[in-house]
Parts: C-alpha cells; structure tokens; sequence
C-alpha cells in the first residue's frame, strides 16, 4: 500500500457536523488518542531525583532550586506559628522573610517533575500535610492546593496547567522583529494566502 | 496517467467544515475540485515519481554539502553573509529536516522533469496528507473506486514519524510553531502540523511570527514570555535572513523545522547548481544562474550554445520566488549566446546595436506578476506542463526523512502554477 495505513479521524475533526454523520461520532469515544497529560515525578529530594535519574544530576537540581524559589513565592503563607501548624502538622512551619514581609510558611515536601528529559523541564513545589485537622493529610498537593493522590504515590499523570508557572521566564523586551518583508510582500498576494510555496 | 471525471461526495463541504478545512474555496474559486481525479499505474508512480525524487533529493544534499564552504557559491545564491558560519553549522550538526516537495512536470509518459525544489516553507500538505487521502477512503467506501485503487500518499504517517524524531533528537516534547497573521491557508497548515505533532506526542504552542519578542538573554520568545528553542515556522529563511531577529534565530539556544541549511535548497539558484553538477540527468533541465549566461556565451563550449540554442524557451524565476510569482516565459531569450539585458546597457557600438535590434526580437511569452527579483534570477529551459483538457497540470512530489511520500496535483488554465491553481486528488489503479 502507498498511503497511510491508518488516520486518527477524531484528532482531525474540529467541529462536529451539522449532518448527522453518527459513525463519525463513534471514533471520539473509541480513540484512547484523546489523553493530552504529562508523565510527571515526584521526588522528596535532590538525591531522591539523581537516583531515579543518575544521568540527570542537572536537571534535578536546577528544578529542585527552581521550585524552592517558587515556593517562596506561591507557597502557602501564614501569619502565626500556629494557624500554619494547625493545617500542616508540628513542626511542619518556619518563619520565613520573603519579598511579600514575615511569614510562617510550611516546608515544601518535595516537587514535581515533568519533561524530565527534554530541554524545558517543568517543575512545581509539592506539599504535604501531617495535621490530623487537615483533610489533605498524607496527600500531594500543589501550592494552590489542588490535590494529586496519595503521599506513597510518586508518578503521576498531570495536565500542563498543573505547573502553572512555567521555568526561567524573563520578560520581553520587544516584539515585532519578524514579519515585515511579508508585510511588504503582500500587496502581491490575496491577504488569505501565505508564505508557502 | 488518465485525467477521469467523477461524482462529488455529496456532503464533501459539510465534511470540510467539519474537519476545519477552511480554505477549500478562495474568492469564489475552487481550490479543492473533486469533479475528477488522476489515475496512475503503480509503474508510474513507483519509476517515474518515487524513485527521482529520493534520487533528487539526494543530489541536492550534495548541493548543500559543497554550498555551506563556498563562500563563491553563497554570494550566488544571494545569502546574506552574516548566516554563512550558522549555515555550515547547521548543515554539519545534520539538524533534521521535516519536509520538501519537489515539483514536477510528468505526462505519464517522458521523464518527469523537475521544475523547483520547495524545501523551507511547502504548502498543500493538509490537502495532500489529509483530505485527499480522506476522499479516497469514503469513494472505495461508498463504491464510488474500486477496492483495489490506491493513493502514492504516506505522508501523515511519514510526517508523524518524523515529527517524533526530530522532538526525540533535540531531546523534548515540546514546539513553538509559528506563521504570519492573516493567512486562512498557512493557520491551517500549521494546524494540521500540530494535529501530527499532537499524533507524535508532542506539545506544541502557536505564535504569529509578528509577535515572536526577544528577551535581555536575547532569546526569542512567545507572548507568554516563554523562550523558543524549538519552533517550526511557516515563515522564509529569506525573510528571516533579511529581518531585525534574524540574527537571534540563529543562535544556538534555538532550532528550526525546517533547519536553517534548508535556505540553500529554497533558493532557484539551486537548479543552475544542478545542472552544473549532474548535467544530462533524465529529471533536470538545462539551467543557469542569469548571471553567468554572458560567461557561457563567451566561452562558447558547445555545451552552452547546444543548451542556449536548442532550447528556444526559457523560463526566468526570481532566486526566491513562492507560488509562481515574478515567473517569465521567453522566447529568443539568445541568439548569438548573449543575454538581452547586458546588450541593452551596453549599447555603445555598432556591434551592440545589432545585438540590441536582435534583443528586441525577444517575446515575453507570459509574465506572472509579484514582489521577487531583487537578488537575481536562474532561467531555466522551458518545458511545458502537460495538458489535461483545459488545464496544465502540476506534480507536487513530497519527500519526509529522505523517503518520497506521496503526491499533491494542482490544476492551473495558466501556463504558471499560481497560489489559486486548483488541487485534484489521485488513485493508483
């Protein structure tokens, strides 16, 4: 055969026609093609990382400092000893001086991994909870709170938004540096139509 | 190769919508007609179309390789210098390429010739990949072909595949892509990319090449701040070369699909590279830089005067060029071997006038029209393209990781394949 064996219909389908075209309908549901989440891991430590990925001492620590800094900002921030013990557990808290003035602050637990192995890893501060008053006691859970499962599980399959601040972001300076040769170009061409050839 | 009259698909333009193929319909034409398709021996596809276009592709990979050292050859083919080192660099860290299509003239019968190598930004590839490979599938469905009818036309596999190697080769699975604002057309290529990109496990981000930023690193970046460092952009090398971030696109914290060594392929000036070095090959035509047809004529090998005077028609393509813009057709482009223009400006002597009263004897048969030249043009020998009733008919030949992977057929009542030809789907049978 000289052409593609098979084509996944339900990812080329943008819309769902107005006609009724049930069979096509079907191939939504019948493709497990459909699952955009990240494998991502989990570890408590630096060395936790490394010995997963011994190759990866890198990537492991850089994340790991990332997402301490991360933490400092987006961690969940207390005005007395107390209130953070009473989520978090004894002895789970300390005072912290960040950018935002004096806080108490629980410790972060471990962090999430994801795109371990690629040039843009993601990564996120993970806490835990050993307070007997705390419904989130003995899970993962991101800064904002959002839940990911049981304190012994270690791989997860997350969507991206999980990591939510993306890594080494600096602002841009300037736009507009592409694009003008085609402007140009294109009292030439119908506006519809591009740069292919 | 028989042009056959067939049904529509009744409900082919609810299909299209359903499937977001936006641009089937420009200004009231017709892009996408399925009134009729071609149909191929297997013979055909296989000798006369498969086999050139790995063969040629491979001679144009020797182009490049004797290109990206020739500081003579670079200056021909109009490429700034300031991206000469990252060329090389480039093309010798073997940064893998996504996609070409060659385009060629083939009656079915003589060798198929080859017009152009669109090796940066080809397009047609969701018709091709896609929706011609679609329409296949529901007329063997519904009867409308035979079961035993095929399609030369792998290359959604094929770019799937490849996709997948490129992501594994720069060790992510994550891409930028990118195109200009405003083109139906060009959004929906890179859509379809992103859908193979998305079949390859790889996620991608989309930013008009108007908004790419830069940052204090001097990193390119999307209008989430985030740097690019890998990106697949619908968007010219010769534009980019020319352009303010040019120079930021080419440092080594970021890659491209197509990758930076592909701005020698793109260029016309390739064919005149061709010719010299597999001059006679069954697929070329006799082609030369406009600037050395002087030093042709007045070397006056027989080679040049057989090529300059057996050929009557010549065909002049701008360096870059897209969609058939800036396109002549010639006639009496030489007579005694000595290009028109030159003898024009020349004119001082009798012998000049001559030669200028002969130059005026030169026709320009068909002229398209469009914003290329400034950098110089190649000619090359006129070969038509077949004629299917009214139409000439153009072959879009693809090739992905080196391997030929199908064909596109666009349909054109012009002597010059242009942006609004229409596209025909094919059968093997």
């Amino acid at each position: 055969m000289k052409r593609s064996c098979r084509i996944n219909l339900s990812r080329m389908r943008k819309s769902v026609s107005l006609a009724p075209l049930s069979l096509g309908l079907a191939g939504i549901f019948l493709s497990g093609c459909a699952d955009n989440r990240d494998d991502a891991q989990l570890f408590t430590s630096i060395d936790d990382c490394t010995n997963g990925y011994p190759g990866l001492r890198d990537v492991c620590t850089t994340t790991y400092q990332q997402a301490l800094k991360d933490a400092e900002e987006t961690g969940p921030k207390y005005d007395t000893e107390y209130d953070c013990e009473y989520d978090f557990g004894p002895n789970q808290c300390r005072e912290e001086n960040t950018i935002f003035g004096s806080f108490y602050m629980p410790l972060m637990a471990g962090y999430l991994v994801g795109n371990m192995v690629s040039r843009r890893p993601f990564y996120q501060p993970m806490y835990t909870s050993y307070s007997r008053y705390s419904p989130l006691r003995n899970r993962w859970f991101t800064p904002d709170g959002l839940d990911l499962g049981d304190i012994r599980k270690r791989n997860f399959k997350v969507k991206r938004s999980i990591f939510d601040k993306r890594p080494f972001n600096t602002s841009t300076l300037k736009r507009g540096g592409f694009g003008q040769m085609a402007k140009s170009s294109s009292s030439y061409r119908p506006s519809s139509r591009g740069w292919g050839g | 190769m028989f042009k056959i009259p067939t049904q529509e698909r009744s409900h082919w333009r609810s299909l299209a919508h359903e499937y977001g193929f936006h641009f089937h319909t420009m200004y009231g034409e017709p892009y996408w007609d399925e009134s009729a398709y071609y149909q191929f021996s297997l013979a055909q596809i296989e000798n006369d179309l498969e086999a050139p276009t790995q063969e040629i592709h491979q001679m144009c990979l020797h182009i490049v390789d004797k290109v990206v050292n020739n500081e003579v050859l670079l200056e021909k083919l109009a490429i700034p210098s300031a991206y000469w080192q990252s060329i090389a660099d480039s093309w010798h860290a073997k940064d893998p390429s996504l996609y070409s299509r060659l385009d060629f003239s083939y009656d079915g019968k003589s060798p198929a010739k080859l017009l152009e190598n669109n090796a940066d930004t080809p397009t047609s590839l969701y018709e091709t990949g896609f929706w011609q490979w679609l329409w296949l599938e529901q007329k063997v469905d519904t009867g409308g072909l035979s079961r035993g009818a095929d399609q030369f036309n792998s290359l959604q596999e094929k770019l799937i595949a490849q996709l997948a190697k490129i992501a594994r080769h720069y060790q992510t699975d994550f891409m930028h892509v990118t195109c200009c604002k405003d083109t139906v057309e060009d959004r929906g290529t890179i859509q379809y990319l992103q859908d193979c990109a998305a079949e390859a496990r790889i996620y991608t981000e989309f930013v008009f090449v108007e908004d790419i930023g830069l940052n204090e690193h001097l990193q390119l970046t999307d209008l989430n701040d985030q740097p690019i460092s890998l990106c697949f952009k619908l968007y010219p090398w010769e534009f980019m070369q020319r352009e303010e971030f040019g120079q930021y696109a080419v440092n080594q914290d970021i890659k491209w699909v197509e990758p930076l060594w592909k701005s020698v392929l793109s260029n016309k000036g390739l064919l005149a590279l061709l010719w010299e070095s597999f001059e006679g090959h069954p697929n070329l035509l006799p082609a030369y830089f406009a600037s050395d047809i002087e030093n042709i004529a007045k070397a006056k090998t027989a080679k040049a005067i057989a090529d300059l005077s057996l050929n009557n028609k010549w065909v002049r393509k701008p360096l870059y060029s897209r969609e058939g813009a800036n396109i002549s057709i010639l006639e009496n482009l030489v007579d005694t071997c000595q290009p028109q223009e030159q003898s024009l400006e020349q004119s001082q002597n009798a012998r000049a006038k001559k030669r200028e009263t002969r130059a005026r004897q030169k026709t320009v048969l068909h002229e398209s029209d469009g914003p290329y030249g400034e950098e110089g043009f190649v000619y090359q020998a006129y070969h038509p393209l077949p004629k299917f009733g009214d139409n000439h008919t153009l072959i879009g030949s693809w090739l992905v990781d080196n391997k030929a992977a199908g064909i596109s057929l666009r349909e054109d009542k012009d002597l010059i394949t242009q942006d609004l030809s229409r596209f025909v789907p094919h059968v093997i049978l």
